[in-house]
């Protein structure tokens, strides 16, 4: 479970990114957070691992309450917590392997960190996520030499690699194409359901948050101003969470002109 | 919005609502003024012929080559003489293959095995800096020092190791473990970290950070993330800097002789007092191949590195 009271999260600056936030996410949901860019969508997914840390209130996840975690315990949680971003923030130079090594980073002693000799289970792991995305092939491959969305998967499966109880996803799909996207958003969908992984992501693309949600919450200004079923989250919600009306671009099926 | 408006006033412009308009070239700063004028100054002060000048005339520069040592002149630029350089090439041949040369080039010679020794300091000391820069590098970048106070410390001990000329080091390290090769790959040693070291951490400021917050978000401690997701960036222009290293340290190795430190500097230096010049000339142009060669061989696996 994950519960935020009264979070806010105020930038260096005086940008107040997320104000007064009270939220609470149960086990095995997919919540997909939508809203404009620059509404805290991002501050909001990264307060959970406490890669922002909340300036007021308080973070909830699992048994450990940000703030007021010490380094050890913030590592902790954040093995537990395994996360994926828009440009899947792979080291390009290395093998598609040791990028799904590093999220076994927490449990390896530092000595097999540093000089690269990881063990045979978590080796292991990391195949087995590779196998869960259907890029195993691809293991001893240079991360940088895959497509965009081959990336992704490869992002999914360092997530995956941490056995963790939550997912984040940080706008998985702003970096792909349509059909690619909707690869992506499966995957995230199948992990959510089969592993009953707690999932967030991040969207902008309405189409897709009503199609692969179980619950929609919308920011606006920091503000939480929807939250609900994605069944219920109509054409008349998303023109109120983004205060306009919808165009072309707010659609990922908008975007095949491109 | 109100922000940028804020900015546009500072700048002293105004900007017509829905009109762009060019920004004009900033005038230079009075930094940039005076520092040029400083320069012009220094130098016109440095070269006057008066009391705190070096008295440089670039128009009797002519004359005073004209003046040059016939004989010296004559053996600078008589290469294109046949017989000079037959004469040249003969000298090399016998004290290549003649042992009983008063300096014969033989691998336990004065010469050759002085030749030998440079490149090993050269190839130890790159080696052993090199091992040694790596973590050093990351520590001395912002982004990869676990903290200010390590970044700092380690920041200010490789500004003062810079700081010492090999040959000092050398000195140094003379008086400490003895005259011989030692010490010479020692201050090689504190080079090529001073070199890799600095270069290296640069190279940290314009990589990709991503990958470091996906290590954090996966709950990596520090130097596991700097592992495997910062030194797998910086490998190419490392290896490509140590290289360099050793081109340098080849070059520095011929000096350190001349302190006690070992390598055909300590060939060059005996010759030298000896007033024995032939032999110094034979080193040099010896010790010129020698440099081309390797460098050669090194600038060829950096392009493929790059």
């Amino acid at each position: 479970m994950i519960e935020f009271e009264g979070a806010e999260v105020r930038y260096p600056g005086g940008v107040r990114a997320l104000q007064g936030v009270d939220l609470r996410i149960d086990d095995g949901e997919l919540i997909v957070v939508v809203g404009l860019s620059g509404a805290g969508k991002s501050t909001l997914i990264r307060a959970i691992n406490g890669l922002v840390p909340l300036t007021s209130g308080r973070v909830t996840v699992g048994e450990r309450t940000l703030p007021g975690l010490d380094r050890r315990a913030l590592r902790e949680l954040r093995a537990q917590v395994g996360m994926i971003f828009q440009s899947f923030n792979l080291v390009s130079r290395s093998t598609v392997l040791n990028n799904v090594l590093m999220g076994r980073l927490h449990h390896v002693p530092l000595w097999r960190s540093l000089s690269g000799l990881y063990r045979a289970q978590d080796r292991e792991l990391a195949m087995e996520a590779l196998e869960l995305v259907e890029i195993v092939e691809k293991a001893y491959v240079r991360a940088g030499n895959l497509s965009g969305g081959q990336q992704q998967r490869v992002g999914i499966a360092r997530a995956l690699a941490q056995q963790p109880s939550v997912l984040l996803a940080d706008e998985p799909v702003a970096s792909l194409d349509p059909p690619t996207s909707h690869v992506v958003m499966r995957y995230l969908q199948q992990i959510n359901r089969e592993l009953g992984i707690t999932t967030l992501i991040n969207l902008h693309f309405l189409d897709l948050a009503r199609a692969y949600a179980d619950r929609v919450i919308g920011l606006r200004d920091g503000r939480l101003v929807y939250d609900g079923p994605a069944a219920q989250a109509d054409e008349a919600v998303f023109e109120e969470i983004y205060g306009r009306s919808l165009t072309a671009d707010d659609v990922l099926e908008g975007q095949g002109g491109l | 919005m109100s922000g940028e408006a804020s900015v546009d006033r500072e700048r002293g412009r105004t900007e017509p609502a829905g009109r762009q308009v060019r920004p004009r070239k900033p005038p230079p700063q009075p930094f940039t003024i005076l520092g040029l004028a400083g320069l012009v100054a220094f130098t016109l002060v440095t070269a006057w012929d008066w009391a705190l000048g070096i008295g440089f005339d670039p128009l009797a520069l002519p004359g005073e080559l004209a003046d040059s040592n016939p004989a010296m002149v004559e053996g600078l630029f008589n290469v294109t003489d046949a017989d000079w350089r037959a004469q040249y090439v003969e000298l090399l041949r016998t004290h290549f293959t003649d042992p009983d040369s008063p300096w014969p080039l033989s691998l336990d010679s004065r010469i050759g095995g002085g030749l030998v020794e440079t490149v090993q300091i050269a190839v130890l000391a790159t080696i052993v800096g090199a091992a040694l820069s790596l973590p050093l590098a990351v520590l001395n970048a912002r982004l990869g020092a676990p903290d200010r106070v390590t970044h700092a410390v380690v920041k200010a001990l490789n500004n003062v190791n810079r700081a010492i000329p090999d040959v000092i080091w050398a000195a140094l390290f003379v008086v400490l473990v003895g005259v011989g090769a030692l010490p010479g790959i020692l201050a090689l040693t504190m080079f090529t970290i001073g070199v890799v070291v600095k270069l290296t951490s640069d190279v940290v400021d314009g990589i990709d950070r991503g990958p470091i917050e996906a290590a954090r978000a996966a709950g990596a401690s520090h130097a596991a993330a700097m592992r495997t997701a910062l030194v797998p960036q910086i490998l190419p222009a490392y290896a490509s800097f140590s290289l360099y290293a050793f081109e340098l340290n080849l070059r520095g190795a011929a000096v350190l002789g001349f302190v006690g430190a070992g390598g055909i500097g300590q060939a060059m230096s005996y010759y030298w007092s000896q007033l024995d010049f032939e032999a110094v000339s034979v080193i040099v142009f010896v010790y010129l191949v020698l440099v081309i060669v390797v460098e050669q061989v090194s600038i060829s696996i950096r392009r493929r590195l790059g």
